[in-house]
């Protein structure tokens, strides 16, 4: 099925969905269960539902001309499909990429094949995993701001999504180093500190 | 757990009672699946007996503050950092909307670091509201009307680790677990526009050994909140919502910290506790006669004695001492280790259409004679705007901000 999602029907297929009893999220970014569609009649081809997707924020960060994208694929249809290709007007350049064991060393690379979505079946992009690499950001992302994504797949569909954008608390070192650049970075930014999660209990 | 005869027996006395409750159908605590002989099998648990509720966060209020109060509830005060202008408030907003209606439906939130601490039918609630410091040209723009601080009452000893704040969330559920991760999340998404200030939390049992909904005590052992307006009625919407304006459907809430002396209070007669307050204790009706729900009579009186004593918690807080005035209150109880010992008290949450106008009066004749002054003390007071609610596709304080 081919869908445009603006931000206001995303909402609301969301709302559906979790009343729907919907996605399990598998955290280990093996595949999700697919959303049950209680008497929804068989569909023919894939359905793709897009749920909680967001960005990296790029302020503070040691390298905001790059960020990532995040978020839950789950296919409804019965046909498998695979997500191809990305673009948004905020970056230059947008791969699929998926991190990869070279030399026994974790590194992110382009996903040649995009993402595999089995026929009920889904993926979650995640930090460590697949995820839609912006490069060549023309603006600085703060958190809180939005960006349009739009996401193609490999029968020719697409789909519109607006992810919001998210400080993230992980230290950035591997999701910006590329395996060539030879800086692995581990120092935390100004703003991850930690010790907001969790305070001791006064 | 004890297999002994004896032990096992009355275990299964209380079994046979929680189980007749959930066949009625009604939620609350059981233990399913235990039947009366070991040879028998296990039934399969009755979910429905201990699973909460998925609460929709969405409409024209913010569902927490007219919610059945949840078992578990947490308090959570943020400073804005002084670069947080109106712009950015609005994208705080925006990412907290989005975690707001992930965690209440049990997914984690965008980005979540642990997302396998998301629960569904957690009667997780979310309540988002804006503290004195978030108003003005630069941030919110006007405070709702009647909104301000609370002034100082003779009996306050306030500390400033439980004061003020310029947001605040209200994160209650079934258990501490979820809403703690809660919190955690929509502090950590908080980072770049505001720092925590202050955490509280406590407890609170609304339902009874049958399952049904209840009242809820205080540690005093008092049934608190009797008189309360009920949710969904004309009385609770015109003292609890603001009715016009850009904050309709908003309300504003107080938050005291509230200090109790148990051991002083644990030294009274049963008649002198009930006194204090102008209600039984074993079931909260009022000393005047009726039942727990019925109203105080304030001018009963037995051989010439007023029944509901001068100084009764029931008699100085009623509508008819103060101009027909009313709050919605809400309660959690906390027990917290500190290093003056063991302090117990109560996270006192007042909500009203008008803060200076409902709330304010009321305290003030309660701070001028109140029985229960002896054994209570505020020692934390914050007041917040809480922002009206939201749609789907809409954003909290959208209509403030956007």
């Amino acid at each position: 099925m081919h869908r445009t999602t603006t931000r206001r029907t995303r909402r609301s297929a969301l709302g559906a969905l979790a009343l729907a009893g919907a996605l399990v999220l598998s955290a280990c970014g093996e595949d999700t269960e697919p959303a049950e569609q209680s008497g929804s009649a068989a569909t023919s081809g894939p359905e793709i539902v897009v749920t909680d997707p967001w960005v990296r924020a790029t302020d503070g960060a040691e390298d905001t001309t790059m960020t990532a994208a995040f978020m839950d694929l789950a296919n409804q249809g019965d046909e498998g499909v695979s997500l191809v290709s990305a673009s948004s007007d905020v970056a230059g350049t947008v791969e699929i990429h998926e991190m990869a064991n070279v030399d026994g060393k974790a590194v992110m690379q382009e996903a040649e094949d995009g993402v595999e979505l089995k026929a009920r079946g889904g993926q979650l992009l995640q930090p460590g995993g697949y995820h839609v690499m912006l490069m060549g950001l023309t603006e600085e992302l703060a958190a809180g701001d939005e960006v349009e994504l739009t996401l193609e797949f490999s029968d020719g569909s697409t789909q519109e999504i607006t992810a919001p954008v998210k400080a993230f608390t992980e230290e950035e070192g591997q999701y910006h180093d590329h395996g060539s650049h030879d800086h692995g970075d581990d120092e935390k930014q100004g703003d991850e500190k930690h010790g907001n999660e969790d305070p001791e209990h006064p | 757990m004890s297999t002994s005869g004896v032990g096992r027996r009355g275990f299964l006395g209380y079994v046979g009672t929680a189980v007749a409750g959930a066949a009625a159908g009604v939620g609350g605590a059981t233990l399913a699946g235990s039947s009366g002989r070991a040879e028998e099998p296990a039934a399969a648990p009755d979910t429905s007996s201990w699973a909460g509720r998925t609460i929709d966060p969405h409409g024209p209020h913010q569902p927490g503050v007219a919610a059945t109060p949840a078992h578990v509830t947490e308090l959570v005060a943020l400073d804005l950092l002084p670069g947080t202008d109106r712009d950015a408030l609005g994208r705080l907003m925006r990412v907290w909307t989005g975690d707001v209606e992930a965690l209440t439906q049990g997914r984690p939130a965008p980005g979540d670091t642990a997302p396998w601490l998301a629960t569904a039918n957690a009667d997780l609630t979310i309540t988002v509201g804006a503290g004195p410091g978030a108003f003005g040209p630069r941030r919110l723009g006007a405070p709702p009307p009647g909104f301000g601080e609370v002034p100082p009452m003779r009996h306050d000893r306030l500390q400033e680790r439980w004061n003020g704040g310029d947001l605040v969330l209200q994160v209650a559920g079934r258990d501490a677990t979820t809403v703690a991760h809660a919190v955690r999340r929509l502090v950590a998404d908080a980072a770049p526009f505001a720092t925590l200030r202050w955490r509280q939390q406590g407890s609170w049992n609304g339902t009874g050994p049958q399952g049904q909904p209840v009242t809820g005590r205080n540690l005093f052992g008092q049934v608190d909140g009797s008189a309360n307006p009920r949710p969904g009625t004309p009385l609770f919407d015109q003292t609890v919502w603001i009715p016009d304006g850009p904050w309709a459907g908003g309300t504003t809430l107080v938050v005291r910290r509230i200090r109790m002396d148990l051991d002083t209070w644990d030294e009274l007669t049963r008649d002198e506790q009930e006194q204090s307050v102008g209600r039984r204790l074993d079931d909260g009706a009022p000393l005047s006669g009726g039942d727990e729900l019925d109203d105080v009579d304030l001018r009963a009186r037995s051989g010439g004695r007023l029944v509901v004593a001068r100084d009764a918690h029931a008699r100085r807080s009623h509508p008819g001492l103060n101009g027909g005035r009313r709050i919605f209150r809400k309660g959690a109880n906390y027990v917290l280790d500190t290093d003056a010992g063991v302090e117990s008290g109560l996270i006192f949450q007042s909500f009203q259409a008008d803060l200076l106008d409902q709330f304010v009066p009321i305290q003030q004749t309660l701070d001028e004679l109140d029985s229960l002054n002896e054994w209570t003390t505020a020692i934390g007071s914050a007041t917040f705007a809480v922002l009206p609610g939201f749609e789907p596709g809409s954003w909290l304080g959208q209509s403030l901000l956007g």
